[in-house]
């Protein structure tokens, strides 16, 4: 089973920090704007910054251990979630379309991700994030190509919908 | 072909109206009784209207579709263009709307759904009556003729085999009967349990002006009788409303239902692109052996559904009739619902209970810091975690048959969903902390059909661990099995 690169803790690291602090301020200006309460406002607002990241932090570390995924013969298998461990099971047969995604920060760090859809209401779309660049590259080839092999010679069951 | 004529004076009453009133009732309160603002916004009021008017008249005027043999085709748009091209083959459903007001002037509101985007792909506000119902049929033969092509290769139309498709073959119609007792066995249960819930907080402010013995509490026990009598009747009369004249048709491949009292609702729905059926029972039809069918397609979005949850569905007939039909529907296996283990009621007794507990707490808490509370009476209520625990034990279960697997689930209401094999898109399982102290995975179907976002998922829910892996690879095999079987 492949892990994802170690690097997009940091992402998901950064997101978390982005998360906190803006609670933070806004704790910090709640609190100043009500009398009746007995912490001074920077206090409050940075005991909820510090909290608030270091569960973050908590959650992306164990986010990152139970992440990982397989290329298989015949589906794409991940397995991911701390307090709700899924594991989805995708028949290529029933992919539609691929994305390779690279936002700015994974761009600055050499990672991207890969989003796979299909027509499901539930799993629509599943990505995996934090690959290497060359490897996600890899990842929507590959499915690209199974996607377009699995299709069923006749017939419509083949049929997305 | 034009929309029909009086689509304009509709669409601008419908639309210019309210806006026109909404300026009136907003301006006059800016305008604060000032004689020159009062009058300004009237004629600001007017000026919308007509602006509105015109907008509607040079609408209709560019609006343009047109049935080919492949396609419908839209041309629409005031200041921006759009030509849209909506393949034939891909038209899930086809919905005729006639309003109280649409049917009275003669016209028809048609919809067209693909699986594709969110939202209602064609939407033609409104066409005459007549050209409503040959669209629906026109799309519907020419989408049937596509599909032989494709799977014959040679196009023959036995002129016999059409004249039977016209009509169609009734599979169902609500009796007037059935549709009163579809109305009273309808009501949802958790409308009283709301009501009930909310009624020990609110004894004690009733309690303040009213003394709790003897008549006072007569009176407050009345006013929850009638309350609970009022919303059941109300309930009942808008099924009763929705569902007037419902009739379940059989055209060609199509299924074809038509229902309502003063908006009648006239749909199709491709069998060829039937993701799931499912049969629904609440806690008084299973008292009294009803059931309803719901079927699902790819088509509506979610938020679009048409009222009241359910497509084409038979909305209330005996429980064997309801399976013979969902049968006929889709060819599904006599099934044997394999129930969760015995240590998952163990999980739902605790878990009612710790439910149970933090009411008490939290009435405890009230009565402590906010107003006296008779919290303590809800403390037998306690024992009921256990039959609670059983019921929803015995209402969950699984099945893998030949060709569907079959999920059923609820408490109050009951969903027994038969999926088929090659409607499966995605398989997954899924658990939580809580079920993992158990080792208990659920194990979700997830399909196409476009319900699953307001009536939940096929879920084989709290499985053995290695059940529920057994179970996807199982399935995992059949989908396969169910996709290639055809070369």
């Amino acid at each position: 089973m492949e892990r994802l690169d170690s690097r997009v803790r940091f992402i998901w690291l950064l997101r978390s920090l982005v998360g906190s602090l803006v609670a933070g301020v806004v704790v910090t200006f709640a609190v100043g704007a009500v009398d009746r309460v007995a912490v001074t406002p920077v206090v409050a607002g940075g005991a909820v910054f510090v909290v608030l990241l270091a569960v973050g932090a908590l959650h992306v570390f164990l986010r990152y251990r139970a992440w990982r995924f397989e290329v298989r013969d015949d589906t794409l298998y991940i397995e991911r979630g701390v307090l709700v461990n899924v594991r989805t099971v995708v028949p290529y047969v029933r992919v539609q379309h691929v994305d390779a995604r690279r936002g700015p920060i994974e761009r600055l760090l050499g990672l991207g991700s890969v989003v796979v859809f299909t027509a499901g209401s539930r799993g629509a779309d599943v990505s995996i994030p934090g690959l290497v660049a060359q490897r996600a590259d890899d990842v929507q080839e590959t499915l690209r190509r199974l996607a377009i092999e699995s299709e069923p010679e006749s017939g419509d069951a083949g049929d997305a919908v | 072909m034009k929309l029909h004529p009086l689509s304009v004076p509709v669409r601008i009453v419908s639309r210019g109206v309210g806006l026109a009133w909404a300026f009136i009732i907003g301006g006059i309160a800016f305008a604060g009784g000032d004689p020159v603002l009062t009058s300004g916004v009237v004629v600001a009021a007017v000026l919308v209207f007509l602006v509105v008017t015109a907008y509607e008249v040079a609408y209709y005027r560019r609006f343009d579709y047109e049935l080919t043999d492949e396609s419908l085709d839209i041309y629409s748009g005031v200041f921006s263009r759009r030509e849209r091209e909506i393949p034939l083959r891909r038209v899930q459903n086809v919905d005729v709307t006639r309003s109280f007001v649409a049917r009275l002037l003669g016209i028809a509101e048609v919809d067209v759904e693909t699986a594709g985007g969110g939202g209602t792909e064609a939407n033609l506000r409104f066409v005459g009556r007549a050209d409503a119902d040959h669209l629906q049929e026109a799309i519907r033969e020419r989408r049937a003729t596509l599909d032989r092509d494709e799977s014959v290769g040679v196009a023959e139309e036995p002129e016999a085999e059409r004249e039977a498709v016209v009509g169609g073959e009734t599979l169902f119609e609500l009796s007037d009967r059935d549709l009163l007792l579809y109305g009273a066995l309808s009501f949802d249960p958790r409308l009283a349990s709301g009501i009930l819930a909310f009624a020990p907080l609110a004894a004690p402010f009733v309690g303040d002006r009213v003394q709790l013995s003897g008549p006072g509490l007569a009176l407050v026990v009345a006013l929850a009788v009638v309350g609970i009598l009022a919303l059941w009747v109300a309930s009942a009369a808008a099924r009763i409303i929705q569902f007037y004249g419902f009739r379940l048709r059989r055209v060609g491949d199509d299924l074809r239902y038509e229902r309502g009292l003063l908006q009648r609702r006239d749909g199709t729905i491709p069998l060829s692109k039937l993701q799931t059926v499912a049969v629904e029972e609440n806690v008084l039809m299973r008292r009294y052996g009803f059931a309803s069918l719901a079927v699902e397609t790819a088509g509506y979005g979610p938020g679009s559904t048409p009222s009241g949850g359910s497509e084409a569905a038979v909305p209330l007939a005996p429980r064997e009739a309801v399976f013979s039909l969902a049968r006929t529907l889709e060819d599904f296996h006599d099934f044997d619902l394999d129930r969760p283990p015995e240590r998952a009621r163990k999980r739902y007794v605790r878990r009612y209970l710790l439910v149970g507990l933090a009411v008490l707490a939290g009435g405890f808490a009230v009565d402590r810091f906010l107003t006296s509370v008779p919290w303590y009476v809800v403390a037998p209520l306690l024992v009921l975690a256990w039959p609670a625990a059983r019921r929803a034990h015995g209402n969950r279960g699984f099945d893998l048959g030949p060709d569907h697997a079959v999920a059923q689930v609820g408490f109050w209401k009951r969903r027994t969903r038969v999926v088929p094999y090659h409607r499966i898109q995605t398989l997954i399982r899924r658990q939580t902390v809580f079920q993992r102290r158990w080792n208990l995975t659920s194990v979700v179907f997830d399909t196409a059909g476009s319900r699953s976002i307001s009536a939940g998922d096929a879920v084989a829910i709290d499985r053995d661990d290695d059940v529920a892996d057994e179970l996807v690879d199982t399935s995992q095999d059949s989908v396969f099995d169910a996709i290639y079987r055809s070369e």
